[in-house]
C-alpha cells in the first residue's frame, strides 16, 4: 500500500511573545489523498495559513515554533528533520502557491530565471535544460505565447499569468503534495475561474495532493472534495463538500455559508452575518473559542472545549449543541 | 530598452550629466596621462614658482622645486582616482557582505553584526585612517586598506536596511517554499532588488576615499613615491602665502572631482530609485 501524501496528525503551532504564549495551531489534523483535494477554510485570523506554513516548515522562528504533533509526507515524519532535510524536500515533495502572485515573484529576475533556478535547485540539469524545462512548464500552465514570456520580467505580465508562472514554479519538481494559500483571491474572478480549472487539470494530470486555503466558499464548492473549517487555531468541522453545503452542523460553518451572497436573492435582503470578531488568540475564552459569538452557545460551552465528534458518518464536529441534538 | 531608460532617467539629471562628463574628461586624462607627459612627473623640468601662465611651456606653473604642476595634476588624477575606486569596492565588498548576512539571518548574529559596525562608527574616521597608515605605513595599498576599513559601516547598514525590507516579502518565502539554499537566496534574489541604493551610496564613499586620501597626504602620510593630489597641496602648504597656486591648483581639482561624484550619485539615485523614477 502507498503512504498516504500527506498525513497532519495533532499539529500544534505555538506563537511565543512578549504577551504571552499564543496557541496559533493547535491540534490540528487532517490527510489528504492522492488527487484529493481538501479546502481549509476559516476568517481570517484563525490559523489557516499557518498550518500551510508548519507543514512546510517555513514558519518564523521566533516567534513561531512547531511544540508538538506530526506531520507526514508520503509516510515520512518532517517535523524531527533538520533544515538541511528540508531544503531538499520543500519544492521537491512538498509546493506551494501564494496568495498575492505579483509579491510572490522576485521583480528583477526573468520568469525564465526564476523557474530555471527551481529546476535547477532539485534536478540537477544544467542551464539549458534548464531553460528547455522551464518552457515546457509554461507551456503546461497554459501561458499564451510562452518562448516570449521567459525573457520578461514580472511586471510586464498581467496578475494571472504571474500566477500561472507561480504554478509552474510550485509544479515544477512534480510535488505529491501542493499548498494552495488563497490563490485567487488577488485576482479578478474571470482570472480567478481559469486559475481555479488550470489547478484542477494539473492536479488530475499528477495526482497530487492538494490543500486548498481559502474563504471564498464559492471557490470551495468549486474545487474541494472536502472541507476542513477552521475557528482560532482548531478544526471546528470537517465534510465532504456537497454534505458540508447541504447541512452545516457547526454554527460557525452555518454562519460562514449563510453570510456567503446568492444569486437571486431578493434585492434588500441583508446578508446574515456573524456577530463580533475572531477572538486575540491571546485573549481565548475558556470553553469553546466561538461560544461568544454563538447563537446557540450553552452554559457548557463557556466552561468547556468541545472535542471532535462524529455525529453522522464521514463527518466530524466539534460542538457541544450539534453532538446534544445527535445524543 | 530597459538600459536606455535608465540612461535617460540618468541625463535627466542635469547636474549628473555634467558630473558624469567631467568626470570622464579625468578618467580620460588619467588614463593618457603617460601619453601626455612621458617623463617622470616628479623631475625638476624649470625654473621654482614660476606662476600659472608665466611660461607657456608650463601653463599651470612649476612647484618650489621647479616642477611641472600639470604633469604632476596629471599624474595625480591616476593615483587620486586608482585609490577612490578600490578603497570604495573595498568599502563596498565588506559592507554588502556584512549587511547582507546581518539582515537575511538576524537574530544574534545581526546584534553581532551590529555591534561591530558601531564599535568601527565610534571612531573617528580620520584618526583611524591615520592609525592604520601609520601602523601598516605609507604605501598606496595599505592607504586603500586603511580607507576601506573606514568607509564599509554605512554601506552594511544601508544593505541590512535592504535586506531587513526584503527577507520578508512573498518572493523570498516563495524561493524558500521551494526549497532554495540560503546563499542562493541572498546572492541571487535579494541582493539585485537592494543594491541601487547601495550603488548610489558606493559612488559617494569614492568621494570621500578621496577626500581621506588627501587628508592623509596633505598630513604627510601619503605614499612618497606616489604623487596624489592631497600630497600637492600638502607640498604647497609653507608657500601657500606667496605662491598660493601650488595649494590651490591640486585643491580644485580635488573640489571639483568630489562634486562630479557626488553629483553622479545623486543622478544614479535618480536613476535607480524606483520612488522618485516619475518625479
Amino acid at each position: 500500500m502507498t503512504a498516504i501524501p500527506l498525513e497532519v496528525r495533532d499539529l500544534r503551532t505555538t506563537l511565543f511573545t512578549r504577551r504571552g504564549e499564543m496557541k496559533a495551531v493547535d491540534g490540528l489534523s487532517l490527510s489528504v489523498g492522492a488527487g484529493e483535494t481538501v479546502a481549509l477554510v476559516g476568517e481570517s485570523g484563525c490559523g489557516k495559513s499557518l498550518s500551510a506554513l508548519s507543514i512546510m516548515r517555513l514558519l518564523p522562528d521566533p516567534p513561531a515554533r512547531i511544540v508538538g504533533g506530526e506531520v507526514k509526507l508520503n509516510g515520512q515524519d518532517i517535523v524531527p528533520l533538520d533544515e538541511e532535510a528540508m531544503l531538499d524536500i520543500r519544492g521537491k515533495e512538498i509546493g506551494m502557491i501564494f496568495q498575492d502572485p505579483m509579491s510572490a515573484l522576485n521583480p528583477v529576475v526573468t520568469i525564465e530565471k526564476q523557474i530555471a533556478e527551481v529546476v535547477m535547485a532539485h534536478s540537477g540539469l544544467g542551464r539549458f535544460q534548464a531553460r528547455a524545462r522551464a518552457h515546457e512548464l509554461l507551456e503546461q500552465v497554459g501561458m499564451p505565447d510562452a518562448g516570449r514570456r521567459l525573457d520578461a520580467y514580472p511586471h510586464q505580465l498581467s496578475g494571472g499569468m504571474c500566477q500561472r508562472v507561480v504554478i509552474a514554479m510550485a509544479i515544477a519538481c512534480r510535488p505529491s503534495v501542493l499548498i494552495a494559500d488563497e490563490p485567487t483571491t488577488a485576482l479578478d474572478v474571470t482570472v480567478q475561474a481559469q486559475v481555479l480549472a488550470l489547478l484542477k487539470r494539473l492536479q488530475a494530470e499528477a495526482g497530487m495532493a492538494m490543500i486548498f486555503i481559502t474563504h471564498d466558499l464559492g471557490v470551495v464548492a468549486e474545487t474541494a472534495d472536502r472541507v476542513v473549517v477552521m475557528y482560532a487555531g482548531r478544526k471546528v468541522e470537517e465534510a465532504a463538500v456537497d454534505d458540508l453545503f447541504e447541512e452545516p452542523l457547526h454554527p460557525y460553518t452555518a454562519g460562514l455559508i449563510g453570510a456567503t451572497p446568492v444569486p437571486g436573492a431578493t434585492r434588500g435582503d441583508r446578508l446574515a452575518d456573524i456577530p463580533g470578531m475572531v477572538p486575540a488568540l491571546n485573549a481565548l475564552p475558556g470553553g469553546c473559542a466561538f461560544a461568544p459569538r454563538c447563537s446557540r452557545a450553552m452554559e457548557r460551552c463557556r466552561r468547556e472545549k468541545p472535542s471532535l465528534t462524529v455525529p453522522v458518518a464521514g463527518r466530524l464536529v466539534a460542538c457541544f449543541a450539534v453532538a446534544g441534538e445527535a445524543a | 530598452m530597459e538600459r536606455f531608460a535608465f540612461l535617460r532617467r540618468f541625463t535627466r539629471n542635469r547636474g549628473a550629466l555634467i558630473g558624469a562628463l567631467l568626470i570622464l574628461l579625468v578618467t580620460v586624462t588619467a588614463l593618457a596621462a603617460p601619453l601626455l607627459f612621458p617623463t617622470d612627473p616628479l623631475r625638476m623640468v624649470g625654473p621654482p614658482e614660476l606662476w600659472p601662465g608665466e611660461d607657456p611651456a608650463f601653463p599651470l606653473g612649476t612647484d618650489s622645486l621647479g616642477r611641472d604642476m600639470l604633469a604632476m595634476l596629471v599624474h595625480g588624477a591616476r593615483a587620486t582616482l586608482l585609490i577612490g575606486l578600490f578603497a570604495s569596492a573595498m568599502a563596498t565588498l565588506i559592507g554588502v557582505s556584512v549587511g547582507a548576512i546581518a539582515g537575511y539571518f538576524g537574530g544574534w548574529i545581526d546584534e553581532a553584526a551590529m555591534r561591530a559596525v558601531e564599535l568601527f562608527q565610534t571612531i573617528p574616521n580620520l584618526i583611524f585612517v591615520l592609525t592604520i597608515v601609520v601602523i601598516l605605513g605609507s604605501t598606496l595599498h595599505n592607504i586603500v586598506i586603511a580607507i576601506g576599513i573606514v568607509s564599509w559601516t554605512p554601506i552594511a547598514r544601508m544593505t541590512r536596511a535592504e535586506f531587513l525590507a526584503l527577507r520578508d516579502r512573498e518572493f523570498v518565502q516563495a524561493c524558500r517554499s521551494m526549497g532554495m539554499h540560503a546563499p542562493g537566496i541572498i546572492v541571487r534574489e535579494i541582493l539585485p532588488n537592494a543594491l541601487p541604493p547601495v550603488i548610489v551610496l558606493s559612488s559617494l564613499v569614492v568621494a570621500s576615499a578621496i577626500l581621506f586620501e588627501s587628508a592623509v597626504s596633505f598630513l604627510g602620510l601619503g605614499d612618497p613615491n606616489v604623487a596624489s593630489w592631497g600630497r600637492l597641496v600638502g607640498d604647497g602648504r609653507q608657500l601657500i602665502r606667496s605662491s598660493w597656486y601650488i595649494c590651490a591648483i591640486p585643491g580644485i581639482a580635488i573640489m571639483v572631482t568630489v562634486l562630479c561624484l557626488n553629483l553622479i550619485g545623486d543622478g544614479l539615485n535618480d536613476a535607480l530609485n524606483p520612488k522618485l523614477r516619475d518625479r
